[in-house]
């Protein structure tokens, strides 16, 4: 059993959360917050009672950092993979490897794996345990996974495993 | 014309390459693998574009948010689809095309 706190300063943070997203999609109607009301009540009381098995935290600086270079990223594996799309050669040549993963479980992990897949040229396959199968689209591409995983560590502030053992 | 009507028209222009690559992609690529990367990574391109070009128009930051919001969620959904449908081919033994 995990010990259930309740931090002001969370729930705080939580319901403007809330509360902002509800404004921003509903256009701050005020008839809308009949449903509002009740629904964020509902959000926060899941948000409370559901056990919290990976406790995470994000870092600003780290996400400033991130930012831009998810987008260069994202950019390039579009104009990659439409590329070999058009050519009529078709330029693959698939292969899956495997990667060592240094990230510890919980959502950095999570993050991670949907990150791969949004990178040029790679796919995250599989996880089994600590190895993540990636496949490649093509294997001259150099995946820069190692890369990836130090933003990502950076990003949620934890420590790759390599990395301090 | 606005320079900002240029500017979102220019943007729907590059996005549409990339929409016709991921379904490209999807009928020309070999196996299921290779189609996962097209629909996941030229689509998303295709959409951040749609997506840029609309927030330019927005009447208000809130719109620009909701719109940010529906890019971020359909990046989201589709890395997490695309990782769901290579796993279960993995575990099924589905052996990725070769040249």
């Amino acid at each position: 059993m995990s010990v259930v706190t309740f931090r002001w300063s969370r729930f705080i943070l939580r319901l403007g959360g809330c509360l902002f997203l509800w404004w921003v999609l509903t256009g701050g109607r005020a008839s809308s917050w009949i449903i509002g009301v009740p629904t964020i009540a509902l959000a926060l009381w899941v948000m409370e009672a559901a056990p919290q098995t990976h406790p995470w935290r994000i870092s600003f600086a780290g996400l400033l950092r991130f930012i831009p270079y998810f987008l260069l990223q994202s950019l390039r594996g579009g104009i990659d993979v439409a590329r070999r799309a058009y050519s009529p050669r078709l330029p693959l040549d698939p292969q899956i490897i495997d990667f060592p993963l240094n990230l510890p479980p919980g959502p950095a992990q999570v993050f991670f794996l949907n990150s791969v897949s949004l990178l040029p040229g790679t796919l995250s396959a599989d996880l089994n345990g600590t190895t993540l199968k990636v496949h490649l689209l093509d294997h001259k591409i150099d995946p820069q996974l190692d890369q990836l995983e130090t933003r990502v560590a950076a990003l949620f502030k934890c420590s790759l495993r390599g990395g301090d053992d | 014309m606005l320079l900002s009507d240029l500017i979102t028209t220019l943007l729907l222009i590059c996005s549409l390459p990339f929409f016709l690559a991921g379904t490209l992609g999807l009928l020309r690529f070999p196996d299921l693998y290779c189609r996962l990367h097209a629909l996941t990574k030229a689509d998303n391109l295709g959409l951040g574009l749609v997506v840029l070009a609309l927030m330019i128009q927005a009447d208000s930051w809130q719109v620009v948010i909701r719109l940010l919001l529906t890019w971020l969620l359909v990046l989201v959904a589709g890395a997490t689809v695309a990782h769901l449908i290579a796993r279960k081919a993995q575990q099924d033994g589905h052996q990725p095309w070769r040249r």
